[in-house]
């Protein structure tokens, strides 16, 4: 189509830094040679990456199960007062010291830091494989397959039998020109089973041209929202991940997830505060009041005023079916797998409480608030999975599950929204 | 954790001659079996619409190297296979299906989809023992019955056969197939709308089952099988696992499992390449499989027997990264590929391409980033690559399912296969 109007950006320090690595590149490249002229390489280099991930393995927090496991929490926590589940994942370490980027080992996060694009912008996803700490028997490559990427080549695909992968120590950049908006999904799709169970499963969106308080190019406002929310869906059978931290090998035909989550935390923690970034040696600082969170740092609470378009954008990474009930409130169901639901001028978008979503599927659902009964600060609403048996309860109702609150205040109370999932 | 791509060296070798004998053989436009010589890939069409579909049993081999005990339905005399043959009819016809039971234990055929169905001549219905429901279907006698059913295909698209008997047993053992009606006059539509044309040199099927090899274990062994004790081990398209979906259909290595999955298209293209590969989604397991073929979106165009329309002929097709493809149902969809973006040698990517020793390659990538042409690889790199061409996977992503007993990388899963525009040279 048109290619230039990707390139723009430019840094001088990335500028130096990709030099000196284009001459390695080049110089070790041989045949290549023919494949990439030099100069290219040196115009691509003008380009700093808009998000730097690195992927490595880290520990995160789940409540007890119902009935007593061997494998949860896992006897090997560093902490266990802190820390259950031993896992793989990625961090945003973007505008971090190599020095902090380092640091980062045995940090990793789920689920993985949530990111956007604009419709017709290059973006440059830089992953970096910091290894596996606790597992240094193992020598895992890592990617980024960006999940729904319409008319991908495999070189930025990231399923590393038709692409490549990224070893230990060592980065690669995928390069995205996106043209379809809608919300999407991405995992690291090495020995994918163990490593999308293991964690490295997030939520990525591209807003469309028409702005970003949009869903799609609608040309009627039909998609338009007050405020947004990524419900990335995901789950973890604990077996595996003992598995993992044990060096053992797990029976995938026996999956039987232990916990549905939602954003990487489960019912009552979904509503838990947002983290607050990273301190000076690149480590994540938890969420205010919930030092067991501290690499689970996404809130699903979805607060809004009452009136208000809400958007909720679902993913599942997990393997099972999620039944996604919102009581009390209908969902507007404009979008599916990044595809707006209308066809020329025949409009299939409906009306819903309950959105089934199978693994690898996304959905783009609007509510509208509504009205504050007057009563209270706010009015709960509950968004969960009603398939129940799927995620477990340690007694009251709720607690463990796969389930956040919707809280709906009297108009005008919040602010306009600055960031998704605030 | 485990290794990178669970290819066997003797897979490995298998793997490199059905890929030099797929640039021997591309299709030439004719997908059925016969005169022309079996096809290397592709929807391998038994025509009728009269058929003998004979009952067997058999074995078939797994990913993981086991080898398990089946039952399927073969054509006339034809040595045993899983599944069962793809019954191709055209909208009109009257379909004719006799079937021979050489398995000790009766067995029937239903066709959900297709009305009227009559049984020997009779309108067919469950039978019943008493008051007790024995089938869905008339049955065929244990070892050597005959039943032959007939009825009109009324309605174009892709369809399930299977046996009406023991469901919960005689299906997972393997007694199914498809049945796919091709539109009257245009055997190159999926449904009777040119909005459903598709290169016919380009028509897929993706046939997904299941296997309990316990349940194959009781069955070979004569013994009882409690259902509630069903628990599926392995996954396959078109009765293989990955990577076996990736061998020519009728490789000589897996002589019980003739239907490859691999689907191979070239870039779209306006006025050189504007048609697009069918591809038929069918499943008889027992939960949903979330497909989902990396590279495009399908085009879903029919569902079960139904062209996506309103009743004032509105086109309803949907574009979709993932297909929940139900049990027993069918998504009919349309697929391309192209690279908006154009990069080539003269358009490069722009980034840095990293030192190849900086990098693990996979073993279909070809070294470059481009469409038909090849880069350097680290030395001692295995690759499966012979021209360039893009290997794009589709696979269920209930990815416990793409094991095999254990084995990673492994069950439902196979690749799109995207050439160079003018072919493999």
């Amino acid at each position: 189509m048109k290619p230039n109007q990707y390139f723009g950006r430019m840094s001088r320090r990335d500028f130096l830094k990709l030099a000196g690595g284009g001459l390695l590149a080049v110089s070790g490249m041989g045949l290549l040679r023919k494949a990439i002229s030099p100069d290219s390489i040196a115009f691509a280099q003008d380009e700093a990456p808009d998000k730097v991930f690195a992927a490595t393995d880290g520990w995160i927090y789940l409540p007890p199960l119902p009935t007593a496991s061997p494998y949860h929490p896992d006897d090997l926590s560093p902490d266990p007062s802190l820390f259950t589940t031993y896992m793989f994942g990625f961090r945003d370490v973007t505008g971090m010291t190599d020095d902090q980027i380092l640091n980062q080992k045995m940090k990793a996060q789920h689920t993985a830091p949530m990111f956007w694009m604009s419709e017709g912008q290059q973006f440059r996803l830089e992953l970096r494989n910091l290894g596996l700490q606790m597992r240094p028997d193992l020598t895992d490559a890592h990617t980024v397959h960006f999940h729904g990427f319409k008319n991908a080549i495999p070189f930025f695909d990231g399923e590393p039998s038709s692409s490549v992968s990224v070893p230990m120590n060592r980065s690669f950049t995928y390069i995205y020109r996106p043209h379809d908006p809608g919300t999407y999904m991405f995992h690291c799709h090495v020995e994918d089973v163990e490593h999308v169970q293991m964690g490295m499963t997030g939520l990525v969106f591209v807003r469309p041209s028409q702005g970003d308080h949009f869903v799609f190019n609608d040309g009627d406002g039909s998609t338009a929202f007050d405020r947004e929310f990524g419900m990335m869906l995901s789950e973890m059978w604990v077996d595996s991940h003992w598995a993992d931290s044990h060096i053992q090998l797990p029976e995938w035909s026996d999956y039987n997830p232990d916990f549905s989550m939602m954003n990487g935390r489960v019912y009552p923690d979904t509503i838990a505060p947002n983290g607050q970034g990273y301190d000076a040696n690149g480590d994540l600082i938890a969420p205010d009041g919930n030092p067991s969170l501290q690499y689970q740092p996404i809130s699903s609470l979805v607060n809004c005023n009452a009136g208000e378009k809400v958007l909720l954008r679902f993913a599942n990474l997990g393997f099972m079916q999620d039944s996604m009930t919102l009581e009390g409130i209908q969902m507007h169901v404009v979008g599916k797998d990044a595809t707006f639901l209308r066809n020329g001028s025949t409009d299939n978008s409906y009306l819903t409480n309950t959105i089934v979503i199978g693994a690898g599927e996304s959905f783009d659902a609007i509510f509208t608030a509504p009205a504050h009964s007057g009563v209270g600060a706010y009015d709960t609403y509950l968004l969960y999975n009603r398939n129940f048996s799927r995620s477990h309860s340690i007694g009251d109702f709720g607690a463990g599950k796969q389930m956040t609150e919707i809280r709906v205040h009297p108009a005008g109370t919040l602010p306009a929204q600055t960031e998704p999932n605030t | 954790m485990q290794k990178h791509f669970h290819l066997q060296p003797q897979k490995m070798i298998a793997v490199f001659f059905v890929l030099a004998l797929m640039v021997s053989m591309i299709p030439s436009g004719n997908l059925t079996a016969g005169a022309q010589g079996p096809l290397t890939d592709g929807m391998v069409c038994t025509n009728g619409p009269s058929f003998t579909l004979t009952s067997k049993s058999g074995y078939i081999g797994t990913p993981d190297g086991n080898v398990v005990y089946m039952w399927g339905f073969s054509s006339g005399s034809d040595p045993y296979q899983y599944p069962g043959p793809v019954l191709c009819v055209t909208q009109g016809d009257t379909v004719t299906i006799v079937v021979h039971n050489t398995l000790n234990r009766k067995i029937s055929l239903i066709f959900p989809g297709q009305e009227n169905v009559l049984a020997d001549g009779q309108p067919d219905g469950p039978e019943f023992s008493g008051s007790n429901l024995v089938s869905l279907a008339r049955t065929a006698a244990a070892s050597g019955g005959t039943v032959t059913y007939s009825f009109v295909a009324q309605r174009p698209g892709t369809y399930i056969y299977q046996s009406g008997t023991e469901t919960d047993i005689q299906v997972p053992m393997g007694l199914f197939g498809a049945l796919v009606v091709r539109p009257a006059g245009h055997p190159d539509w999926m449904y009777d709308s040119a909005s459903t044309a598709f290169d016919p040199n380009r028509e897929y099927i993706t046939l997904l089952s299941e296997v309990d090899p316990a349940l194959s274990t009781a069955m070979e062994r004569n013994r009882t099988f409690k259902a509630r004790n069903y628990h599926p081990r392995y996954w396959f398209i078109n009765g293989r696992g990955l990577p076996d979906t990736l061998a020519p259909n009728f490789a000589s290595w897996l002589p019980s499992q003739p239907y490859g999955g691999l689907v191979r298209i070239t870039p779209y293209h306006p006025t050189l390449n504007p048609l697009p590969a069918a591809v038929r989604y069918l499943s008889v397991g027992s939960i949903d499989y979330p497909f989902h073929p990396h590279g495009n979106n399908v085009r879903v165009v029919g569902r079960d027997g139904n062209l996506l329309a309103s009743p004032t002929l509105d086109d309803l097709a949907y574009d979709k990264y993932s297909i929940p493809v139900g049990p027993g149902q069918a998504w009919d969809t349309l697929f391309t590929w192209q690279d908006p973006e154009a990069y080539s040698l003269d358009n490069p990517v722009p980034v840095t391409f990293p030192n190849i020793l900086d990098l693990f390659f996979g073993t279909f990538f070809s070294g470059s980033p481009y469409l038909g042409s090849q880069g350097a690889l680290p030395v001692g790199t295995t690759v499966q690559n012979q021209c360039g061409e893009f290997y794009h996977i589709a696979h269920n992503h209930a990815l416990y399912q793409l094991t095999s007993w254990g084995a990673v990388m492994t069950g439902m899963g196979t690749y799109t296969r995207i050439d160079p525009p003018t072919g493999c040279p």
